[in-house]
């Protein structure tokens, strides 16, 4: 992987002072903790708990100072947040599957006050049946709403994202809440080496959250958010437009100055990587762990000479139309690995793959496009399934028109 | 059984020539006429003061506090979400202790106040502000109870009384009354339910007068998470006209159906005694035949209210607190 | 052709009322072979008692069912109206149902040769030296009747809802005529009395009444309207994140001495002003305390002043006031102005108490606990000076 080889400059320096063995939930809580957060909310529900378990724990040996508040709920939790961000105080919470979606409505409030904090997503399936496995609808149900959304692939990623996540969320031409997803189990119960930053470093990229006239302090006394008629509402809805428009810009800075202290760790377009695509005919696109075997699996079958690569999307909310746009018009053709569902939508396609179809649709060369369903409820997606894509997607690429689009990857049928 | 109740270091306001002149929530707003819950919230500021920060849940006296672009109130305030009292005011608290206490802020005391209604506290919110009560933070979650939900037109809530006519329990000819339930006992339930919660109180915003400005004081001087349940007469959904507000709330604790209590440390003080040994009662067809929202019943039906209000004074140990009638012995 | 009826109603205390009547103009035109439909202006929900609010009905003779929806209901409010009803006179100062609404003529809607129906016990005049001045002539019509008044459950059953369809029926028997009016309400509920009200209020609006009940009202005729229109700003003005400045901070003590929230005042609301004797005033602070609108500001010398810009005419004050007519609910059209009463009260105490009085009349109009059950009028009486009655005993005012 690409971020996990490049040797910082500045490790030898000391922005990293150590490294542990920590899975994706334990390096979110060394990321909170380094983000110097003020309030965590807690509630439990698999994958995510595990966050909580660590950073009460990093609070009871005292290596932590944050109010901790275990919460009567999923919508309880995100109010707690969301009120504690309003009083200008950072905040973070997270949750999973279904527990994200019962607290959907603080959810959506939370963006349309314009609060800045962080929460994490497990990704889990949604009930019915109980599920525990990965999938993405969770996350993705509030793309719609205001929200910054990105995956990260690695504990390294899902621990500098928290700071990162930070910096975009909380600027001032931004203030949007920022969830940050990982997937269940492969991500958030992996354990891999992670490089911990110093706290000073830490403090040096990530500057203290400032609401400024917007914090609810006796010392500024507003009203936020008193009840609208149909003479507002439009107004208020441009608004939240053009900062998740200006969020884009935001990013950029973001990632700059995250390199500037950190090494150069991430690369630019930084809203996505892309692996063995320079000469490449058909890739795939995705988002979260399944980069893992579809890297593997190009690289493989570049050995046997066939032109494939692949794209990790990162960032989904703002979607990064343009650069995607330019990246994957390129190819001849492009499949998109959705970890999520939209029953009846559009060719029955999934969330990902009408996101990146509308957003190709402008584009001068357009891709044959392919969608595949795969890796639901936390089935694995191997090499072997990533080869069969790739496969998939080269054929489309010579096809002059397509009957189906989706196709099932790992169903028994 | 008696106990002295433990001393509140407060400022008590000693009559109505005393309250606090200055408004910090203003006129302009967009209540009723004669509406019971605006003086609700017009004293609860008044007597908390400009260092206060406040959310008010989703509810009549929110649409109703304002509409957009403008605001009645002077402190900080900020919308919650129907259910979300509770957790509002523990967010608020939480942030505001943090920041204190890592520099980010002055030390100071700043109050932290949520006014929910009964359909928000009472009934879709009642798990938040339990959570928010076994808290430690200084906090005090305020129950505007007018008996419905009086934002979408009066539907009735598990606070409605017993028989009343809402758009959800509209009288019929088959089924008389639709409001079948008995009102819940929120103060009661949440009182006997946090043992380290401190204060607990039941209100009424004009009656008798500076009663429930002073449980604010001693709520907000106390410490920890508190609550207050209000009675607020609704002249929109009661139907009665706006100019009686005062007396309905009045003839409502005077008939017992809503009991006048504090409990300071698990002890419970009357503030208003509905008991035979104490003011009595009047009857509560007395208060019912005043409401248009009860001229459907029948004689049956105020003899059965009047009979729960009886039970609730004469037979409860704790009357009117607690519906526990007494031990048995356990037969074996 | 579209005619448009809009209905301006007060919230809740008329809701019932003015929703029957908009329906009843749909049912009454269907059965006379037109189109129609009827709707609320859904930004009035929720009501709130007194606030003024609307309900609209349309007719059209040659329109399809979905040209009439296009051009009338995906509006939330009209642009114009062939009769603006006015269920509660009081409203001809102006109604303001929300804040950036400003205070609006009541006659703002009402086209040229349009008509203003109002059910008022007032001779034209007396209206009109409320009522803006509009470039055009229209006509006003006055329907001789009390403001009805009711709740959300007990409804005042008093003929008002037949008297306006009959009105209507004498303004443009196109819209509903007064036959199909009464076969209507004969088939609906085969009572011949309201049948009978509706033509007795058809009459009395006829050219040929005596006497005459419809006047035409001139570009010279009413007011010029002073209050302005607000106009809403643009995104781009507005803070972000919902965030709205909070009032001002500021008291002080005497008139106008509290801080308030400028852009929405709603004064409106009231049907009713307490009019106030100071000298009567024994400064026991309730109307101060009891007072939901926050409208009443203490004065040096420990009375309340009233801004009555603010006040909703609940009718609080005066029902704890424990003084015999220290504090009495008036007629909202006895008032031209907001002055202060105070200030009046400080600059010539016995012209203000002449004043007070005159405006106060002899009627004590008052409400029954449920307000549909019906007013009673009683005869007050004018204290001497400094004459203090106790009528009320106020419990545990010292605690």
């Amino acid at each position: 992987m690409s971020v996990a080889v490049a040797k910082a400059k500045s490790d030898q320096s000391g922005v990293y002072e150590r490294e542990d063995l920590l899975n994706g939930c334990q390096a979110v809580a060394q990321g909170v903790c380094l983000a110097d957060v003020d309030v965590i909310a807690a509630y439990p529900i698999r994958p995510y708990t595990e966050v909580m378990d660590a950073l009460s724990k990093l609070i009871a040996d005292g290596k932590f100072d944050a109010e901790y508040i275990i919460a009567d709920s999923e919508h309880s939790q995100f109010e707690i947040v969301k009120h504690a961000s309003s009083v200008n105080a950072r905040a973070f919470g997270g949750s999973s599957g279904t527990g994200w979606m019962y607290g959907m409505e603080a959810l959506v409030v939370t963006a349309t006050d314009r609060l800045p904090p962080l929460f994490v997503v497990g990704n889990r399936a949604l009930d019915d049946p109980g599920a525990f496995g990965v999938e993405h609808n969770d996350a993705m149900a509030v793309r719609d709403m205001g929200w910054l959304l990105c995956w990260v692939t690695t504990p390294q990623e899902a621990l500098e994202h928290v700071l990162i996540g930070y910096r975009i969320a909380e600027d001032k031409k931004v203030r949007m809440p920022m969830g940050l997803a990982m997937d269940g189990a492969f991500l958030t119960h992996s354990q891999h080496m992670v490089k911990i930053p110093s706290p000073e470093a830490a403090k040096r990229f990530l500057p203290q959250y400032d609401l400024a006239e917007r914090r609810l302090h006796p010392d500024n006394p507003i009203s936020v958010a008193p009840q609208v008629n149909e003479d507002w509402v439009m107004e208020l809805r441009r608004q939240n437009w053009e900062a998740a428009k200006r969020a884009r810009g935001v990013i950029k800075e973001a990632y700059k100055e995250f390199n500037e202290v950190f090494g150069n760790r991430y690369s630019a377009p930084y809203y996505f990587d892309e692996f063995m695509t320079d000469d490449a005919e058909a890739v795939l696109i995705g988002v979260g762990t399944v980069a893992a075997p579809a890297r593997t699996a190009a690289r493989r079958l570049r050995e046997k000479g066939q032109k494939v690569g692949y794209v990790n999307l990162r960032w989904f909310r703002p979607f990064p139309t343009v650069e995607l746009r330019e990246c994957l018009s390129r190819f001849k053709a492009v499949g998109v690995v959705d970890r999520d569902f939209a029953h009846g939508s559009p060719d029955n396609c999934g969330i990902l793959m009408h996101e990146v179809r509308s957003c190709l649709y402008p584009a001068k060369n357009r891709p044959a496009i392919v969608n595949f369903m795969g890796g639901l409820g936390g089935r694995d997606l191997s090499i072997a399934d990533a080869q069969k894509m790739y496969d998939i997607t080269q054929q489309a690429a010579k096809k002059d028109s397509m009957d189906e689009f989706v196709t099932w990857i790992g169903l028994r049928e | 059984m008696s106990s002295t109740a433990p001393q509140i270091d407060y400022e008590k306001i000693k009559g109505v020539h005393k309250i606090p002149l200055e408004e910090l929530y203003t006129s302009g707003h967009r209540t009723c006429q004669g509406c019971e819950s605006a003086t609700t919230m017009r004293g609860f500021i008044k007597v908390a003061g400009s260092r206060t920060v406040v959310t008010g849940a989703t509810g009549c006296m929110y649409v109703a506090n304002t509409s957009y672009l403008t605001t009645p109130w002077i402190v900080p305030w900020m919308h919650t979400q129907l259910g979300a009292g509770g957790s509002s005011a523990v967010g608020m608290a939480a942030g505001l202790r943090a920041l204190k206490r890592k520099g980010k802020i002055k030390d100071e005391k700043i109050n932290v106040i949520n006014f929910s209604g009964d359909l928000g506290a009472g009934d879709m919110g009642i798990g938040g502000i339990s959570a928010a009560l076994q808290s430690d933070y200084d906090l005090l979650i305020i129950m505007y109870d007018n008996e419905s939900a009086a934002n979408t037109d009066i539907q009735a809530t598990g606070l409605t009384t017993f028989g009343a006519q809402t758009t959800f329990t509209p009288p019929g000819t088959k089924h008389p009354i639709m409001q079948r339930r008995w009102k819940k006992n929120v103060a009661g339930m949440l009182a006997v339910g946090h043992p380290t919660c401190r204060y607990v109180a039941t209100a009424c915003a004009t009656f008798p007068p500076t009663d429930y400005l002073n449980k604010v004081q001693k709520a907000l001087a106390i410490g920890g998470p508190t609550f207050i349940h209000t009675y607020d007469p609704c002249p929109k959904g009661w139907d009665y006209h706006p100019r009686f507000s005062n007396e309905l709330g009045e003839l409502g604790i005077k008939c017992g159906i809503y009991p006048l209590y504090e409990i300071v440390d698990g002890n419970i003080i009357y503030t208003w005694d509905a008991r035979k040994t104490g003011k009595g009662r009047i009857p509560v067809k007395e208060f019912l035949t005043k409401q248009g929202r009860f001229d459907h019943l029948q004689e049956e039906h105020f003899t059965h209210i009047q009979k729960m209000v009886d039970t609730m004074w004469d037979e409860w140990e704790m009357p009117g607190v607690a519906p526990i009638k007494g031990i048995l012995k356990a037969r074996v | 052709m579209i005619k448009r009826v809009e209905v301006n109603y007060r919230g809740i205390f008329q809701k019932n009322l003015g929703k029957k009547i908009g329906s009843d103009i749909v049912m009454i035109a269907s059965r006379m072979g037109q189109r129609a439909f009827s709707n609320g202006r859904y930004s009035d929900s929720p009501e709130r008692n007194g606030i003024p609010c609307k309900y609209f009905a349309f007719v059209s003779p040659d329109l399809s069912e979905e040209e009439l929806e296009a051009e009338c209901g995906a509006k939330l409010e009209i642009d114009e109206a062939n009769i603006s009803v006015v269920l509660d006179d009081t409203m001809c100062k102006g109604v303001e149902p929300w804040g950036w609404h400003g205070v609006r003529p009541i006659n703002e809607r009402v086209v040229k040769d349009g008509c203003l129906l109002v059910v008022s016990k007032k001779e034209h005049n007396d209206l009109l030296k409320f009522i803006g001045k509009k470039p055009y002539n229209y006509r006003l019509a006055i329907l001789d009747g009390d403001a009805s008044l009711a709740g959300l459950w007990v409804n005042k059953d008093d003929l008002t809802h037949e008297h306006i369809l009959g009105g209507i029926a004498a303004i443009d028997p196109t819209l509903i005529s007064i036959e199909a009016v009464e076969s209507y309400l004969m088939d609906k509920t085969k009572q011949k009395h309201r049948a009978e009200a509706a033509r007795a209020a058809y009459e009395s609006l006829r050219q040929e009444a005596k006497p005459p009940r419809v006047k035409t009202v001139t570009p010279n005729d009413g007011i010029v309207w002073t209050h302005e229109i607000p106009v809403l700003p643009k995104w781009f003005e507005m803070q972000e994140g919902a965030v709205v400045p909070a009032v001002k901070r500021g008291f002080e003590m005497g008139p106008k001495g509290q801080s308030r929230n400028a852009m929405f005042k709603r004064g409106t609301t009231k049907t009713q002003r307490p009019a106030v004797r100071f000298d009567l005033c024994t400064k026991c602070t309730l109307c101060w305390v009891e007072c939901p609108d926050e409208c009443f500001d203490p004065t040096t010398d420990g009375f309340y002043d009233i801004e009555y810009q603010y006040c909703v005419g609940c009718g609080k004050c005066a029902e704890v006031c424990p003084v015999k007519e220290c504090i009495v609910m008036v007629d909202e059209l006895q008032f031209e102005d907001d002055h202060s009463p105070w200030e009046h009260w400080k600059k010539d105490s016995q012209e203000y108490i002449t004043w007070v009085e005159e405006k106060k009349g002899k009627a004590r109009v008052s409400y029954p606990f449920v307000t549909g059950k019906g007013i009673t009028v009683t005869q007050g009486e004018v204290m001497p000076e400094g004459k203090i009655v106790p009528v009320r005993k106020t419990e545990e005012v010292e605690a």
